[in-house]
């Protein structure tokens, strides 16, 4: 039996006195293992949903548990993120002073872990990504591709349970985004529950299941073509 | 890579404004660190000053607001060196002529047989006899003048032989010259008047009782034990200290600003990266440890600079012939630990708020900032 690891019942999220409404009963079930698109026009309440899944908001109303967590009751957020997610944005925000392998080693400072195991733990996901040569480079010496897929190992180095990613292939190339893709794909084969917010279909169909939200409500969920995913074309 | 790493490449990702910041509060400790010396070397020369030689305790004026302006009957020598408690008491005036170059000179008058009990030892050469126009010169100012015992000396408008060296190991007498008390009397128009006496005791007296006795025979005088006795009388110690403290304090309060703005302008510019450290699970402590980190570690580089220019300026100020004449720098260990506390405090205050505003960004907020 496939365990439910977020589960999101009546969320309401709204901003500047309850004026704007940003999320208006959204409802959602996500399983590990799963890859969830979540589509939708600019200001449909997708990074506010995916921030508050990420623990980095907190709902108004409504019921919202991940990983067996209420966020709508723990106190604070700080663990929850250090421990169950891992979060992509659209720009990958790395430390331009410090090399690939010293940015994957950031959140690890959270963990306790020692110097010698951080940096070896930061090699070890950096071969995964495929990018164990380029360790020593700075941010600016990465190619745009390089630098996000530097951005996703910096978010599985405390080996979460779901990783989060705002439009991870908004500021890239055909091919820089297919590059991404593999490693979402290649993530979730070994397991990793993804949740992917996206304007791009061609991204959303490499997902398994795709909700489409419209003014703070899922108004959709459908199945993805895969003839129409980024790799497939 | 460890987190102290983090926090020094953090403080040189903006490299001339960190040192622009670094250079600000080094000015503050080299201002402290400078004036701190002086200021030391000052209590220790007037240390050495009230119990120089034999010296147990020395008695100027009552009520006067600078040593220079004591002035004590001539006759009261005599009378404090009959009392029974009494073994020595040596009368001497000091004063201030030009020499060459130097617009002020230090010059004591004294007895020749009251030198040792001054603690004036005779290093090369012959102390002066009674002639009027011989000079007995300190060592620091030998070298400094280049003199040497048989050669002549223009001290004011008087012409002397030098007879001899001596050394004291109080520098501001080593850096200056000693003339028969006759001679400084007549040229200081003192006639009749010395302006500080130094008093030795018979052995067993106990030294309290002794000023207390001579105070209340002398009401006019004052003894003096100790530099806190003595900056009861002569207030000049307590204005420098005063002044010290306060341009430091000046100082530095400019360079904790500086280093206030510094981290608060490198708060707003990594306001996105601090809302994506907190995303990535990092606590608001953590960011806080991080922000103060680096502004303690701009300050105790400051120290480090701040030392060097300290004493470059001190340098600087002892080739000023005015300064140089008088003033021995004293380098002591509680001027760096003074500097050392300060800079840290300043590096404490000025990340507080800095740290603080950033520990309490929230992460969204702070990931939609552009």
């Amino acid at each position: 039996m496939v365990r439910k690891i977020v589960d999101i019942q009546d969320l309401v999220k709204t901003y500047e006195n309850g004026r704007v409404k940003a999320l208006n009963g959204v409802n959602l079930e996500v399983y590990e293992g799963d890859f969830i698109a979540i589509m939708g026009p600019s200001g449909s309440g997708k990074t506010t949903l995916l921030n508050i899944i990420g623990g980095l908001d907190r709902p108004d109303f409504g019921r919202v548990i991940v990983d067996g967590v209420n966020l709508c009751e723990v106190k604070s957020l700080d663990e929850f993120r250090a421990k169950t997610v891992g979060f992509v944005f659209q720009l990958h925000n790395l430390i331009p002073v410090l090399t690939a392998s010293e940015n994957v080693q950031i959140p690890m400072f959270e963990q306790g872990l020692p110097n010698k195991e951080r940096i070896r733990r930061a090699e070890y996901l950096l071969k995964l990504v495929g990018l164990e040569h380029r360790k020593n480079f700075l941010p600016t010496k990465l190619s745009g591709g390089e630098r996000q897929r530097v951005a996703i190992t910096r978010a599985l180095a405390n080996n979460p349970k779901i990783l989060l990613a705002d439009e991870p292939t908004g500021n890239l190339d055909r091919e820089s985004s297919k590059e991404i893709m593999k490693v979402f794909l290649n993530l979730n084969k070994k397991g990793l529950t993804i949740i992917i917010v996206t304007h791009d279909p061609e991204i959303a169909n490499c997902a398994q299941k795709i909700h489409i939200l419209r003014d703070g409500k899922i108004v959709a969920t459908k199945k993805p073509d895969p003839s129409k995913c980024i790799l497939s074309i | 890579m460890r987190f102290a790493t983090l926090i020094l490449k953090n403080i040189f990702r903006r490299r001339v404004r960190s040192f622009i910041t670094i250079l600000g509060i080094s000015i503050g400790i080299a201002t402290i660190i400078s004036l701190g010396a002086i200021v030391g070397g000052a209590v220790f020369t007037v240390e050495r000053m009230l119990k120089s030689g034999k010296a147990d305790f020395s008695i100027i004026e009552r009520g006067i607001s600078d040593l220079t302006f004591s002035k004590i009957d001539e006759d009261i020598v005599d009378e404090i060196e009959e009392l029974e408690f009494v073994k020595k008491a040596a009368g001497i005036a000091i004063g201030l002529v030009s020499l060459k170059d130097r617009p002020y000179f230090l010059v004591l008058g004294i007895e020749e047989e009251d030198l040792p009990l001054v603690g004036i030892n005779i290093v090369s050469g012959t102390a002066f006899s009674q002639e009027e126009d011989e000079v007995i010169v300190g060592e620091i100012a030998a070298k400094e003048l280049d003199v040497e015992a048989g050669e002549r000396l223009s001290l004011g408008e008087e012409e002397f032989t030098v007879t001899g060296i001596f050394e004291t190991g109080n520098p501001y007498f080593d850096k200056g010259a000693v003339i028969p008390l006759r001679k400084l009397q007549d040229m200081m128009k003192l006639e009749g008047y010395v302006m500080m006496i130094y008093v030795d005791l018979e052995e067993g007296t106990d030294i309290e009782d002794a000023c207390w006795l001579i105070e209340e025979m002398f009401p006019d005088l004052v003894t003096v034990k100790s530099v806190a006795e003595f900056s009861e009388v002569d207030r000049s110690l307590e204005i420098m200290g005063s002044l010290s403290q306060g341009v430091s304090l000046l100082a530095i309060l400019i360079g904790g600003l500086g280093v206030m703005n510094t981290m608060m302008m490198s708060v707003y510019e990594r306001t996105r990266e601090i809302g994506v450290l907190r995303a990535l699970g990092w606590k608001r402590r953590r960011v806080l440890v991080m922000i103060l980190g680096e502004s303690i570690v701009l300050c105790l580089f400051s120290i480090l600079l701040g030392t060097l220019l300290g004493f470059i300026a001190i340098k600087l100020l002892m080739l000023s012939p005015i300064i140089g004449g008088f003033f021995e720098p004293m380098w002591t260990a509680d001027i760096f630990v003074n500097s050392f506390i300060v800079a840290f405090t300043v590096g404490l205050i000025g990340g507080l708020y800095p740290a603080y505003r950033a520990c309490k960004l929230s992460p969204a907020e702070a990931l939609r900032y552009e």
